[in-house]
């Protein structure tokens, strides 16, 4: 593909992003450098890299940031590997597969804030997982430091899940036949296939679903704000929902803008290894 | 891959997806039980799956006059609806083209529900629903074009630019929402297209376009170069070659892409919180039920959750046959 073709083909997409990204991207960076609440909205106050050297010295977002990588650590893996087992289970079989389907999406389809909101329900008093297990392990839920910031990692499970196993079953319909064919006729198990022609086919979606689901587990916010009620005894605040206090109950916008530039930067370091993978790929002769 | 033939492994697999299953659904399923509560039912201490349904909270959260006032209007909308699904099914039957048929049964419907809220008094959740319906159909149609294209490019354009490319997307997306929240507002106010449809659709399409071209770049890089060498061979350009040969084989990608679009744009809430003032979306219209001590309140909010659910699980239930069948066929064996 010549130079020409290939910004025809990038040219409407890329703009669209630059119009209209940008602007929240420098906004970040120019604000971070800057005193800023909501009473000097008008006339910020330069105060140069100080807002970075707050933010680094203040123990809560050490506290968010340890929270968020336990987080991450849990809840990223745990998806992958459930979805890939479950997408392998589902290439197993043909009856029913659009119903499990169906049914898997429902808690990823869900409008973040009802499904957590629902997700809540469930192991409130009065709601039936709080009722079975009390009757089954005689197990009182209660809402505390320990079991908040787990129901905090289930939920992500739970909703997140079914986007690996769809993505990569989608990826096991496309494995090249020919391979498998040869590998058939050569005696290969199941898991010989499994390792040595699906993963190696499903490598670039596994790239892909892991860099998703690390960024989207370091940016959690809704499923904390709705399971901690906003209460900081449960010592679950994610590095996003301690930003968000920042800028809204302490009113420091600047340290807020400093914080998500932080968060950009942050994402970027988890993402080295996913980016050096990429541009190997992006690079090579094929 | 290889297919296990042993009963005993067979069953394990029906039980263990069975379970999933439960596990995936069963929280829904207890809130479309809450829909249809009495206040006292929902607000029980141990949880009750036995209760004698109302529809008292549909009709609060939808109309504006009784359920009985409503009732001939529904009766007609059902019939309406099922005349059109009957249209639909025997379209082969009409002397007209398929496609014809289709699109003329959708723009039928889609007159019906405008024009609903001229007819019957509805409630503000329906003004919501439409809404919804506008942004994310354009969302979803920008957004798929112009990342297909870009997707496409970056899969065959094996330079370092298509690196920065997929960086800067990358550093885009990883911004925070909190961050979007004022540049969003100014550039609103600033254009003069606060609290309009196009405005939101062309932030949720910036905001999801590095996932768009993330998700179809890795799906392109599948299928061989060898497919489209041989249309170009044949005369065809990288256009024409990408639009008649590389999209057909394409489609359960972007299907698949396409649901994932659709997902973001219609379950937005913050971008369309900062950028409407009354056209509010489905989501935004939920969040003013998330809080409050009323008994009644549970119950409602189950009521517009399982509103806000349903549609979007229609239409993915709807293209996920067509997913499946694309899959099937092994369109993409190369």
């Amino acid at each position: 593909m010549t130079r020409g073709t290939f910004s025809l083909f990038v040219g409407p997409s890329v703009f669209i992003m630059l119009a209209l990204m940008t602007l929240p991207l420098l906004a970040s960076v120019v604000l971070g450098l800057h005193f800023i609440t909501f009473r000097n909205l008008d006339e910020p106050l330069w105060i140069g890299f100080q807002n970075y050297q707050e933010v680094l010295g203040d123990p809560e977002f050490w506290d968010s940031l340890e929270f968020t990588l336990i987080f991450i650590a849990i809840a990223v893996p745990a998806r992958i590997v459930l979805g890939l087992l479950f997408a392998l289970l589902l290439d197993q079989i043909t009856r029913f597969r659009g119903v499990f389907i169906a049914a898997a999406l429902v808690p990823f389809v869900m409008t973040p804030v009802v499904g957590t909101l629902i997700f809540r329900d469930m192991f409130d008093r009065g709601g039936p997982y709080w009722y079975w297990m009390q009757q089954l392990f005689d197990y009182r839920l209660f809402m505390n430091s320990t079991t908040v910031p787990l129901l905090i990692i289930f939920h992500s499970i739970w909703t997140a899940t079914p986007f690996a196993m769809i993505v990569l079953f989608a990826g096991l319909q496309t494995l090249p036949q020919e391979s498998l064919e040869a590998a058939r006729v050569d005696g290969a198990t199941w898991l010989r296939q499994l390792w040595h022609v699906a993963m190696p086919h499903l490598r670039s979606l596994f790239i892909f679903i892991g860099l998703i689901s690390i960024m989207d587990a370091y940016r959690v916010f809704d499923s904390v704000f709705v399971l901690t009620q906003q209460n900081p005894i449960y010592d679950a605040e994610t590095i996003m929902y301690y930003n968000f206090q920042v800028a809204l109950s302490f009113g420091r916008l600047g340290k807020a803008n400093a914080m998500s530039v932080l968060t950009v930067l942050g994402i970027f370091v988890v993402l080295i290894p996913f980016l050096v993978m990429t541009y190997r790929e992006q690079t090579e002769e094929a | 891959m290889t297919r296990t033939n042993q009963p005993l492994a067979r069953l394990f697999i029906y039980i263990a997806l069975a379970l999933f299953t439960v596990y995936n659904v069963l929280p829904f399923a207890w809130t479309i039980m809450n829909s249809v509560k009495l206040p006292k039912d929902a607000n029980a201490r141990i949880p009750r799956f036995v209760f004698s349904p109302t529809g008292e909270n549909y009709s609060e959260l939808w109309l504006n006059i009784t359920p009985d006032a409503f009732a001939p209007y529904g009766l007609a909308l059902i019939l309406i609806f099922c005349l059109l699904v009957v249209i639909c099914l025997s379209a082969n039957r009409i002397p007209a083209p398929n496609s014809a048929v289709y699109i003329g049964c959708i723009f039928a419907g889609v007159i019906v529900a405008l024009a609903l809220p001229e007819v019957v008094n509805t409630a503000e959740f329906y003004d919501y629903l439409i809404n919804s319906v506008i942004v994310t159909v354009g969302t979803l149609c920008v957004s798929l074009s112009i990342g297909a294209l870009a997707g496409y490019g970056l899969a065959r354009y094996r330079h370092v630019v298509s690196v920065y490319i997929l960086v800067i997307a990358l550093a885009f997306r990883s911004l925070p929402g909190l961050a979007l929240v004022l540049p969003f507002y100014y550039l609103g106010q600033l254009s003069g297209l606060y609290d309009t449809h196009i405005l939101l659709i062309f932030c949720l399409v910036a905001v999801n376009q590095p996932f768009t071209i993330w998700m179809l770049r890795s799906f392109f890089m599948e299928i061989p170069r060898e497919i489209e060498e041989a249309a170009m061979i044949d005369g065809a350009g990288r256009l024409k070659s990408f639009i008649s040969v590389i999209v057909p084989i394409m489609w359960p990608g972007i299907i698949t892409t396409g649901l994932f679009t659709l997902l973001l744009a219609y379950n937005d809430f913050l971008l369309a919180r900062i950028l409407t003032q009354i056209n509010w979306t489905l989501p935004v219209g939920i969040a003013q039920f998330t809080g409050g001590e009323d008994p009644g309140h549970v119950t409602l909010a189950a009521a517009g959750s399982v509103s806000v659910t349903l549609p979007i699980l229609v239409v993915i239930i709807f293209f996920q046959k067509y997913l499946i069948r694309g899959l099937a066929s092994g369109a993409v064996k190369g």
